[in-house]
């Protein structure tokens, strides 16, 4: 008996320690390049579409996404560099948790954070600058460089930290605003124009609004401005953009405690704060409005459109949210390993390329911040999707030219899109706003420490039970 | 030679069975507890600090949140006892052929996954109430009653099962009626079903947020609130009102444990 006991230690104990010496041995043999990416959930195409879900361009182009888009892109870093690269993806809920993954331990590559949390990540030093071979546009593999929109590009380089412009540090990926989708049937696109609305005891308990700190603050702020920025003067002055930047940006104790004040009152108002429900009651038609972001609101619409109902997107006139998610390279994931951020740069470009774009954008509803460069099926892909025959009901949207060259009168001429009525307040304008919302979009800084204490701390007040009410 | 030696004096002892579950303890419940109890008494820079353990006994907010989420459990605990009493008695002591059987349908919905239910729940409530935000804390209310009842009925019917009939027949042999047979006899001696069903309703009900946030109740609870400071990277903060919570539910534990043991002491005497 003795005998078989310790023999069946002996067995317990090969068996625990065999798998350490396996993958340990493993690990040095290969020069396989391991690249860990962490991506949000359900943010890229993962292939697998139906036959008759072929996308086919005027080109001729014909777009499918057969395989998972990490298999694609490590056959294609094969055929192009010869090296062997596994990709090691996972996904993240939300930007804060990402960063106490990445500050608790967890080592990732690549990550795809959104605008503000690439801020604090940069100011907080854990980033690695791209290469300027990766910003060479004229390199045929480069079509990150070749392809990005001018306008994102721009946005890009107006935010800095500590002098370093955001672009040296990030590749955008996706992009969007922030708006009101409401039910055209319940109210009026004259109701939904404005953040106000939240306060309209017509539409008691059947708005939502963003379970977010920073989407309520932006908001209530905008509320709370809202004579300043409505005033003429304001509006058509040469650094309208930059006041208004400023001013919805304000986080000294005055505004956020006007902004609590008005958030208090907007929760007594709105059906819920939420996370991610918001648009499954849109569809049933429990709320008859919601903040939303325009990917997701793009997918609500197309949701809705299949139950009959016909939902409409809105940036309200006071201002919105401009919010993009990139990729940015970690410092202690590359530590210095050239091959490493040659594949990590290389997985950007190949989302990047216009084809692969647009695949992601058709399996998330997002838009891309890939306008093409040379290449046209970007544009040509907004034809297919929302193209209409001249003898339909049809007009003429053309105030995009911004995104893919620049704001002048040609641009717009040639980016012009044929479309439905219905259109210019629908998906279209939700993923290729007119440059009248465009320029009244405002990207949220990343507030210092400070700050952010005080606006988390009156969000905290917002949501928690006031004492008081009891003893009323 | 040697090592042949030692492994013979080796002997196995039927107490190192619990070895594992030592282990599993000390890597995840005794380790995670000391370092929600650093990051609470802790600052931002990693000194020692009361200044959140002193901020949440004088912050009105979270006093608000602690009296919220109390009503909240104190709420669903009453009406979870009220309801699962009379079941419980009725199964326990009823003559059914297939007792058990009965049971399993009250505990049945236990084995549906929570959110499912919840869910399900959401569109009927909505369906009798037409929108749902009208009554945040009733539906609050209603949806963790569902979801613990069978938490509360199963410790009662337990306690109840074993409790002595001849005590119950001797006390209407002696004349009492039912009511005094019920509040001298079966209440006293269903005690420790009572508050094991208690413990097991009442804190649950203190910090499942996630039903306050799938039936649309905007108003955090003691669970949301420690999210909310973990979410803004705010540790210390997050970790006191956790070990706060801790400390109390230690101390619901020892009250509870003393009117137990008196209630032992009094079996004894009877």
């Amino acid at each position: 008996m003795i005998v078989l006991r310790r023999m069946s230690v002996a067995v317990l104990l090969a068996a625990a320690v065999l798998p350490v010496l396996l993958t340990g041995c493993g690990n040095e043999e290969s020069d396989e390049i391991v690249l860990r990416v962490c991506n949000w959930e359900e943010y890229i195409d993962e292939g697998d579409w139906g036959e008759d879900e072929l996308i086919e361009l005027d080109d001729g182009s014909r777009i499918i996404g057969e395989n998972n888009m990490i298999q694609d892109f490590e056959d294609w870093y094969y055929e192009e560099y010869g090296e062997k690269v596994e990709v090691r993806y996972s996904t993240f809920g939300t930007n804060e948790e990402l960063y106490n993954q990445i500050t608790i331990g967890d080592v990732y590559d690549l990550a795809c954070p959104s605008e503000y949390m690439i801020m604090k990540m940069m100011r907080e030093g854990m980033l690695v600058p791209f290469s300027e071979g990766f910003k060479n546009a004229s390199a045929e593999n480069n079509y990150y460089s070749n392809g990005l929109s001018p306008y994102i590009s721009s946005v890009f380089n107006s935010l800095s930290i500590d002098g370093e412009p955001l672009g040296k540090y990030a590749a955008g990926y996706m992009w969007g605003t922030n708006g009101l989708l409401y039910n055209p049937e319940e109210v009026s696109d004259e109701e939904a124009a404005h953040w106000d609305m939240l306060l309209n005891k017509d539409y008691f308990r059947r708005i939502t609004i963003k379970d977010s700190v920073r989407e309520s603050y932006f908001v209530a702020a905008a509320m709370y401005y809202y004579d300043e920025i409505t005033d003429p003067d304001f509006k058509n002055s040469p650094d309208y953009h930059e006041r208004l930047t400023e001013m919805i940006n304000r986080t000294d104790p005055e505004t956020v405690k006007a902004v609590e004040d008005i958030l208090v009152e907007v929760k007594d108002n709105v059906y819920s704060f939420e996370t991610d429900a918001g648009k499954a009651d849109m569809v049933t038609g429990k709320v008859v409005a919601n903040v939303q972001w325009s990917g997701d609101a793009v997918y609500s619409m197309d949701q809705a459109d299949e139950d009959g109902l016909s939902l409409c997107y809105s940036n309200p006139e006071e201002g919105t949210n401009l919010w993009f998610d990139g990729w940015v390279m970690l410092k202690n994931g590359l530590e210095q390993d050239e091959r490493k951020q040659r594949a990590a740069e290389a997985f950007v470009n190949f989302l990047s390329r216009p084809d692969n774009a647009i695949r992601n954008m058709y399996y998330i509803g997002y838009t891309s911040v890939i306008s093409g460069g040379d290449s046209g099926l970007i544009y040509d892909y907004i034809n297919y999707n929302y193209g209409a025959d001249e003898e339909e009901d049809s007009v003429e949207y053309n105030d995009i030219g911004y995104f893919f060259e620049n704001d002048t009168d040609e641009a717009n001429e040639r980016y012009t899109v044929i479309t439905t009525q219905d259109q210019t307040k629908r998906q279209l304008y939700a993923q290729y706003p007119p440059k009248s919302v465009v320029d009244r979009s405002v990207v949220m800084a990343c507030f210092d420490d400070e700050s952010n204490e005080r606006i988390n701390r009156s969000w905290t007040n917002v949501r928690c039970f006031d004492l008081e009410k009891l003893f009323k | 030679m040697t090592e042949g030696v030692t492994l013979k004096k080796y002997r196995f002892d039927r107490n190192q069975l619990v070895i594992p579950y030592l282990i599993y303890l000390l890597l995840f419940v005794v380790m995670p507890l000391l370092v929600v109890i650093y990051y609470g008494f802790t600052d931002d820079k990693g000194r020692i600090s009361f200044a959140n353990f002193a901020a949440f006994f004088t912050n009105s907010k979270m006093m608000g949140t602690l009296v919220y989420s109390l009503i909240i459990a104190i709420t669903v605990t009453v009406i979870c006892l009220l309801l699962a009493y009379p079941v419980a008695y009725i199964l326990a002591k009823g003559e059914y052929a297939r007792k058990h059987a009965f049971l399993m349908v009250f505990v049945l919905p236990m084995w549906i996954n929570f959110t499912l239910r919840i869910t399900a729940l959401k569109e009927i409530l909505t369906l009798l109430e037409g929108n749902l935000a009208y009554h945040p804390f009733m539906n609050t209310v209603i949806c963790m009653v569902y979801d613990f009842l069978p938490f509360m009925i199963m410790p009662l019917f337990n306690s109840l099962t074993k409790l002595d009939q001849s005590m119950i027949e001797a006390g209407y042999d002696l004349g009492a009626s039912f009511k005094q047979v019920l509040f001298k006899i079966i209440l006293p001696l269903s005690v420790p079903g009572i508050i094991s069903g208690v413990t097991m309703v009442f804190l649950p009900a203190m910090t499942n947020y996630v039903v306050l946030d799938m039936i649309y109740n905007s108003t955090y609870i003691m669970g949301s609130l420690i999210g909310s400071y973990f979410n803004s990277y705010d540790w210390n903060n997050g970790s006191i009102i956790s070990a706060i919570l801790l400390m109390l539910i230690g101390l619901v534990t020892i009250f509870t444990d003393k009117i137990l043991s008196r209630n032992e002491n009094r079996e004894v005497r009877i």
